[in-house]
């Protein structure tokens, strides 16, 4: 049992020197880790929001209004339909968030009207008897539509509060209905949920042909109808290949206008006419989508409501032959040339695209209007002078328990049986850092608590052991005997303590939100690697001493 | 160098389960103590699992906390029960307010909040009677982006179809009576902001929404049955069923008055609260698992001792280890309770409870129940017990 194999040795030291090693970023003082090279240094463990300050909202979004509005919608259109399709209706309504009912003046018509409907939306699941026909979205296609709205939420709520590009949001979904928003670092939260509430502008412009077709990426003169806005691509480039500029605008505080940033850093740009033809306001919907003939190209395809509709048919009318720009945030996203009057309330943007570029246009033209109330249901805001207490508590904690225990060890099993034990302790600390910087695991304050738990429990297997050995020396055995046997019977009771404990830590793991999984984190994580070093690690110790010394009593 | 030293070095002969009555009724009164404390008076449920809000303030410039006064403003606000405790000094308070309800108080709340962060003439009434609508009122017409500023300086987000169309200066928000309750959240931590924050800073902030409350609370009792259940189904696979009764009603016994402590004290009872009583089951089983190991191993040795001798035997094997393992753990808690700071504070207070309760019932709860559920023949045959004895 002591009689280690070589290559045992080797995988048990290279095993505590990586830990070591993973672990050192999370030790070292800052000046030293900026003298490190970056992907060294840059391995540590994120603080949790409520040692590092900041904000954390849970969101709720209301997808029954929304669900109810689609129906709704629903609704109009079956009505319309029946009326072409000459089936007689005598009511249409809806249920909502659920279905919607749809009552027949004959039932003989039932089939006609259903076949009808099936064209309508092909995704819909009828049921009903006699006269009546419930419409609702099946189980799929409403859990399509959830997480089609969550997902655009997620994507719209990432754009407005991280505008700038510096603050690291996370921003996760959560079960079917709920956002998981959290930002580091700020403490006015007022800003954070303005910017919540803030709609991107998005605004259709004529592009002024005249002057483009001069050829001029930056004209000198422009008639006062037009100015220049520049193109989502130019600005790309532009970060690309001149990134302090990009910053500059960023930080630039009163905003630069689209004009200003032509002029001074000429990205590739377009002239626009200042008249807004329509505004993002007007816009219901955009997908991408196929063309039905011609190969099925990606397209983009976009819904206004009726006012919408009405200035945009009129515009394109008057217009073909021309392009017209689509501008978000001072960007151009796409300038499409109108082919014909698009009359309908709907219309599409073809092009050359991939399909990930079709989703990201119909994303972008979506991002003026979140698709969902969302409700706060959960927040919580960390000052980071208290996140700063907090760590301050928190480590004084964890190093007063360390040493004490630490003491109670060399105390009660010596300088030597107890310094093994106190070595593998630390060990163990290592290992539990390393393991979270892998895992990229959050440290929070209850995370530093169930570090201070591990401590104190980490040296229980020692104890084990340690008492188990006396026991055998007690017996009589020699010392060498002693120490192995103590090993070997002491191992059932480790495991079943170490197990027990650890069953408690990972069921609380899956039900913590926030803090607590820090705790259940370290917690869980210190079980595991003590059952390695208290164990594993010591042994090694304690052969290697044992070879080296060959005691006739042990001191334990 | 120092000598190690042992505890009990003398030789063990203690009778542990001569005082297993005694210690029954010990425990079975303070488990219905605690139990009726429980039911009775109540657990002090945080926000975490009733919802609410918690604030904490320090006054400003480090002066001394006023809590009459700051008593007497926020709970002038109309945002229903207010408790205040100093929380780690003099100068930091910890406001905790009920949750919200979503009632007229509210939206008069919503009306003043208006009012001090935008302009004077702004109106917030409840709509209809059984909704939740709200009716603002500008002082001057707004166009869409306008209201949507507007009413995020009162927590209230919107979606642009929630918004008349065009200029107006008034616009109705559509919300069930639930939404608006969550809202009011929002409107009561901005109110206590406007309130008080002349005189404090404002260091951190929490609120638990009514619905969130409510599913955390389930999520949290079975959190603790999952948890017991897994540990006791872990001891029942690894020994005979009479252990995993005895770890069991002794993991219980732990849990239970752990409860009875937190509501004795009036400790907070949030989720971290939560995670020491779920440590505590699975802890509970570490000192009684190393006792059964030693009973079991026991029992193959000693075919023919009796079932008490043989518990009181592996008994005073272990108690050294026992002592030694509870006491490694209970000192790094104490360092909890000393240094950990208020947060911890009723976290480590739980835990520490439960590392000494936990030690307390492996002996004379987990043991003492072997005896009950005749894990053995107590009393062997005269014969047997002659050879029990030359053997022992």
């Amino acid at each position: 049992m002591l009689n280690l194999p070589r290559w045992q040795t080797i995988v048990i030291i290279a095993i505590t020197v990586l830990s070591g090693l993973f672990a050192l970023p999370n030790l070292l003082p800052s000046n030293v880790l900026d003298a490190l090279p970056h992907w060294y240094s840059q391995n540590r463990i994120n603080l949790g929001l409520d040692l590092r300050g900041g904000a954390h909202f849970l969101l709720e979004a209301d997808l029954r209004s929304v669900l109810t509005e689609r129906l709704t919608n629903l609704s109009d259109s079956v009505r319309a339909d029946m009326r072409k399709q000459q089936v007689g209706i005598k009511d249409v309504t809806v249920e909502p968030g659920r279905a919607v009912i749809v009552t027949l003046r004959d039932e003989a018509q039932r089939t006609k009207a259903i076949e009808a409907i099936r064209a309508l939306d092909p995704t819909l699941a009828v049921s009903g008897s006699g006269d009546t026909i419930r419409l609702a979205y099946s189980e799929q296609e409403l859990f399509r539509r959830k997480k089609e709205v969550i997902d655009q939420s997620i994507e719209i709520l990432r754009r407005r509060v991280d505008e700038t590009g510096t603050l690291e949001p996370t921003l996760v979904r959560q079960g079917d209905e709920r956002i998981l928003l959290q930002v580091p670092g700020i403490k006015d939260t007022t800003d954070l949920k303005r910017k919540i509430n803030q709609t991107a502008k998005l605004t259709f412009h004529l592009v002024n042909e005249d002057v483009a077709a001069a050829g001029a990426n930056i004209p000198a003169t422009l008639p006062p109808t037009t100015f220049l806005v520049p193109t989502r691509e130019g600005m790309q480039e532009l970060r690309r290949t001149n990134p302090k500029a990009w910053e500059d605008i960023q930080a630039a505080n009163p905003r630069m206008s689209p004009e200003q940033i032509c002029r001074r850093y000429q990205p590739q740009c377009l002239p626009v006419l200042k008249r807004v033809v329509v505004g993002g306001e007007d816009l219901d919907d955009s997908k991408a989508t196929f063309e039905q003939q011609q190969g099925g190209r990606p397209i983009i395809s976009f819904t206004f409501n009726s006012a919408g509709g009405r200035a945009f048919c009129a515009a394109t009318r008057a217009n073909i032959g021309k392009r017209l720009a689509i501008q978000l945030d001072g960007e151009i996203i796409s300038a499409p040339v109108v082919q014909s009057a698009i009359c309908g309330g709907s219309g599409i943007i073809t092009g050359s695209f991939t399909t990930q570029q079709t989703q990201e246009q119909a994303l972008l033209l979506r991002s003026g209007a979140l698709p969902a109330t969302l409700t706060i249901i959960q927040e919580s805001t960390v000052g980071a002078d208290l996140g700063a207490d907090a760590i301050q508590a928190g480590t004084v904690a964890a190093l007063v328990g360390t040493v004490l225990v630490a003491i109670v060890m060399f105390v009660a099993y010596g300088p030597v049986f107890g310094g093994f034990a106190n070595l593998a302790m630390l060990v163990n600390l290592l290992m539990v850092f390393a393991g979270m910087s892998i895992l990229g695991a959050s440290l929070t304050l209850p995370g530093m608590a169930g570090l201070v738990l591990t401590v104190g429990m980490a040296v229980d297997s020692n104890v084990l052991i340690y008492e188990r050995v006396r026991e055998e020396k007690a017996l009589g055995r020699s010392a060498f005997s002693s120490i192995a046997t103590g090993y070997e019977r002491a191992m059932s009771a480790i495991i079943d303590a170490n197990l027990t404990t650890l069953i408690a830590a990972v069921l609380l793991f899956g039900f913590g939100s926030g803090p607590i999984r820090g705790f259940a984190t370290t917690l869980s994580l210190g079980l595991l690697t003590s059952m390695f070093s208290s164990t594993i690690f010591t042994r090694m110790l304690l052969a290697v001493w044992v070879r080296w010394r060959r005691p006739t009593e042990l001191v334990i | 160098m120092w000598k190690p030293v042992h505890l009990f070095a003398f030789k063990k002969k203690f009778d542990f389960l001569r005082w297993r009555k005694p210690a029954l009724i010990l425990s079975t009164l303070i488990n219905v103590v605690a139990i009726l404390a429980v039911v009775f008076v109540g657990l002090n449920f945080g926000i975490d699992f009733k919802g609410g809000i918690a604030l904490q303030v320090r006054a400003k410039q480090g002066a001394a906390a006023q809590l009459d006064a700051l008593r007497a403003t926020v709970g002038g606000l109309g945002v229903g029960e207010v408790s205040l405790q100093e929380f780690g000094e003099a100068s930091t308070v910890l406001i905790r307010i009920q949750r919200q309800e979503g009632n007229a108080q509210c939206v008069a709340g919503a009306q003043r909040v208006m009012q001090k962060r935008s302009s004077a003439g702004w109106q917030v009434k409840p709509g209809a009677a059984g909704t939740g609508d709200v009716e603002f009122t500008a002082p001057q017409a707004l166009d869409g982006a306008g209201w949507r500023d507007a009413v995020s300086r009162v927590g209230l987000t919107i979606v642009e179809r929630q918004l008349p169309r065009g200029t107006t200066a008034t616009a109705k928000v559509d919300m069930s009576p639930e939404q608006r309750a969550e809202w009011c959240q929002q409107v009561a931590i901005k109110a206590v902001e406007d309130a008080i924050g002349a005189n404090y800073d404002i260091r951190g902030t929490e609120s638990v929404g009514p619905k969130i409350g409510d599913e955390l609370m389930m999520s949290g009792i079975w959190a603790v049955l999952a948890t017991m259940a897994a540990i006791v189904v872990y001891v029942w696979f690894r020994y005979e069923w009479q252990f995993g009764v005895g770890a069991l009603v002794a993991m219980l016994h732990d849990v239970i008055t752990t409860l009875g402590v937190f509501v004795l004290l009036q400790l907070d009872f949030s989720l971290t609260a939560l995670a020491a009583v779920l440590t505590i089951a699975g802890y509970s089983i570490n000192d009684t698992v190393v006792i059964f190991d030693r009973v079991r191993e026991n029992m193959r040795r000693y075919k023919k001792l009796g079932l008490i001798d043989l518990l009181n035997l592996s008994l005073n094997e272990t108690l050294s280890r026992t002592l030694m393992t509870s006491g490694t753990v209970f000192v790094a808690v104490l360092a909890l309770v000393v240094f950990g700071g208020p947060v911890l504070y009723s976290f480590s207070i739980g835990m520490l409870w439960g590392v000494i309760v936990g030690t307390y019932s492996s002996v004379w709860i987990a043991c003492a129940a072997l005896v009950y559920l005749n894990l053995r023949p107590d009393q062997l045959r005269p014969a047997d017990e002659e050879a029990a004895k030359a053997k022992a």
